[in-house]
């Protein structure tokens, strides 16, 4: 059984329609993402699962119990806020414990849990402090842990790390699944950073216009988009339009597009004639090839370079780990048909 | 000019500016209040002649001083606990709901304080006499300073509402607190400031206020304000009224300093990380 069921949820806010016909299932131990710009409705759909929103239509079931009118005091959920959210005058202890004394939890197991979960995330010498003497990391650790010693069936992140510096978000992103798989719990969690999705889940849904666009996992999203959107938000991608023209053996098919003939292994629906097509930049192999480009633009990025090729009026982006390459050169490359997909007409 | 000349200059005129306001009325009040009958404080003497704590002792033996202290101080406190019972649920609408016109409805809130004083008590307690509240002084005095400094109790409570932090409310119901609980942890300390601040506030204005406490309160209930008016109105003693003005100051002074230390800390529910 799905450890989150949700069925033909909406939401509409004085007219705006915030999410529209969400149905999706989350299992037991996953570690699920939900990822799309802003407004693209993952924040509201956070909310109704924890039980701040109530939907317009549709259900929601944890442990397959209908929990959609269930107020978030009563749910098995436990949220952990961007903001982090802890109590400012209660100390590290005392916020690690707020929750257990709400739903009575014996002192001797009140104690156990704090400090076995203040033990994992590192935070026994800091429990007599006030959240204003503690760094963001730690204080994100605090939020963790509040929600973690309520051993919940459910964790909701809401953007935990979008307060924290680069390097700690790392560091933290790393703590967070490491946590989670270790308490296998199942998590879901909100974020407009694509890199963020990539590194921790299991499974990543993109969410545009209050619409799911695609469900996978972290890798397929990234070597299959569906659509334009998703090629866009999720990595760099090269996008360009062209005309079927020939179906060759070996299952590849031929585009004309601005750039020359491309060729790719994906399936093209016979019946279209137009289609876009998506390639990585990491996945152009400079060198000998059919295509070529002027370099108008340069950015060293220490693990590799990003070049940014002009031709016939068109631009488009390589990224190599050659750093020999300067303004203005002229390079040629190429594409396995592999690497070439076909996306799907965006809505 | 420089800036560090300017600005000393400018000190020295606040210094100067605070002296004239403050200190010299205060001056002479204390020395007028130690004046001795034996010998007057004429214009032509810089310094009462013969200085004594006559005026104390005769004020504290012989007038209705001691009555009018006990009114004063438990007419202030019963008035700011009500003030501020009364304006906590508009406070918390205007603070915590939004809905159109909640900022006309803030400044609706305001208006009365721009009404003179005088003209509001008599109005007040025209009506107090019509609802017949007016046969029990001591509550219709209480009532009424608790509806006439709403004003204030209510814009200071309506900040302290918008301060409580909407995730903290909804941190403390998601790990399944209690309505109670979560005012506790969410809204209380947030709020610790402003109902302080109201309360003393509230307590400052009912101890100094005269209009109401004389026109509802006389003749049975005497306040320090209603003393200090008859010394200064009826029999124009100015010594007795220098004794009564610093016994009704001095104490607000201190009140005054601790409200100021209570609006300068640092408010626990708005601190936030070093990030």
């Amino acid at each position: 059984m799905a450890a989150i069921g949700i069925r033909n949820l909406s939401k509409s806010f004085d007219g705006f329609q915030a999410l529209s016909k969400f149905s999706l299932d989350v299992q037991q131990g996953e570690f699920l993402t939900l990822l799309g710009p802003s407004g693209c409705g993952k924040t509201t759909l956070l909310k109704i699962i924890s039980g701040f929103l109530e939907p317009s239509t549709g259900s929601i079931s944890i442990g397959g119990e209908d929990i959609t009118h269930v107020p978030p005091e009563s749910r098995d959920t436990a949220l952990c806020f961007q903001s982090y959210a802890l109590f400012p005058h209660l100390n590290v202890l005392q916020n690690l414990e707020f929750g257990l004394k709400q739903k009575r939890v014996s002192r001797d197991q009140r104690d156990a849990r704090v400090s076995e979960v203040a033990a994992k995330l590192g935070l026994e010498t800091q429990l007599s402090k006030l959240p204003n003497q503690l760094s963001g990391g730690q204080q994100q650790r605090v939020s963790l842990g509040r929600a973690l010693v309520m051993r919940p069936s459910v964790i909701l992140f809401d953007e935990p790390l979008s307060n924290l510096d680069a390097k700690l978000r790392d560091q933290v992103r790393v703590e967070i699944r490491r946590i989670q798989q270790d308490y296998s719990l199942t998590a879901i969690y909100v974020t407009h950073d694509q890199s963020e999705a990539l590194a921790m889940s299991d499974r990543i849904v993109v969410l545009n216009d209050g619409k799911i666009v695609q469900v996978d996992t972290p890798e397929q999203l990234y070597a299959q988009p569906k659509t334009r959107f998703v090629a866009d938000f999720i990595g760099g991608a090269n996008l360009i339009t062209g005309r079927v023209c020939s179906q060759t053996k070996e299952n590849l098919t031929s585009v004309e597009t601005l750039m020359g003939q491309i060729q790719t292994s994906h399936r093209i629906n016979k019946s279209s004639e137009n289609v876009e097509l998506c390639w990585r930049p990491e996945r152009a192999q400079i060198g000998k090839g059919p295509y070529c480009g002027t370099i108008v633009h340069r950015a060293f990025q220490g693990q590799f370079t990003d070049l940014i090729l002009e031709e016939n009026d068109m631009i488009f982006r390589i990224q190599t780990n050659n750093d020999r390459f300067r303004v203005g050169e002229v390079i040629t490359f190429s594409i396995l048909p592999d690497d070439v997909v076909v996306l799907e007409a965006d809505g | 000019m420089s800036y560090a000349r300017l600005n000393s200059l400018l000190i020295v005129m606040i210094v100067t500016v605070a002296l004239i306001w403050l200190a010299i009325p205060f001056t002479m009040a204390i020395l007028w209040s130690l004046v001795d009958p034996a010998e007057p404080w004429t214009a032509d003497k810089l310094l009462p002649p013969v200085m004594s704590f006559y005026r104390w002792v005769d004020m504290w033996e012989n007038s209705s001083l001691k009555y009018a202290l006990i009114s004063s101080y438990s007419l202030a406190p019963t008035a700011a606990i009500l003030g501020l019972c009364l304006a906590m649920p508009t406070a918390f609408a205007l603070g915590r709901f939004n809905f159109a016109g909640r900022e006309l409805a803030k400044l609706l809130c305001l208006l009365p304080l721009v009404v003179p004083p005088f003209i509001t008590a008599i109005f007040f307690s025209a009506l107090l006499f019509q609802l017949g509240l007016n046969t029990w002084r001591f509550g219709a005095i209480v009532f009424a300073h608790s509806i006439l400094f709403l004003p204030y109790a209510i814009r200071i409570l309506t900040v302290s509402f918008e301060n409580v932090r909407q995730d903290h409310i909804d941190a403390a119901r998601d790990l399944g607190a209690s309505p109670w609980a979560r005012f506790r942890v969410a809204y209380l300390p947030a709020l610790k400031p402003g109902i302080s601040a109201t309360l003393l506030i509230v307590f400052i204005q009912s101890i100094e206020e005269f209009a109401i406490a004389f026109i509802i309160g006389s003749p049975d209930i005497v306040t320090i304000p209603t003393l200090l008016y008859s010394a200064l109105g009826q029999d124009f003693v100015r010594p007795n009224a220098a004794v009564l003005s610093l016994i009704l100051v001095v104490p607000n002074v201190f009140l005054m300093l601790i409200l100021e230390r209570l609006m300068r800390s640092a408010n626990p529910a708005l601190s936030s990380g070093k990030g």
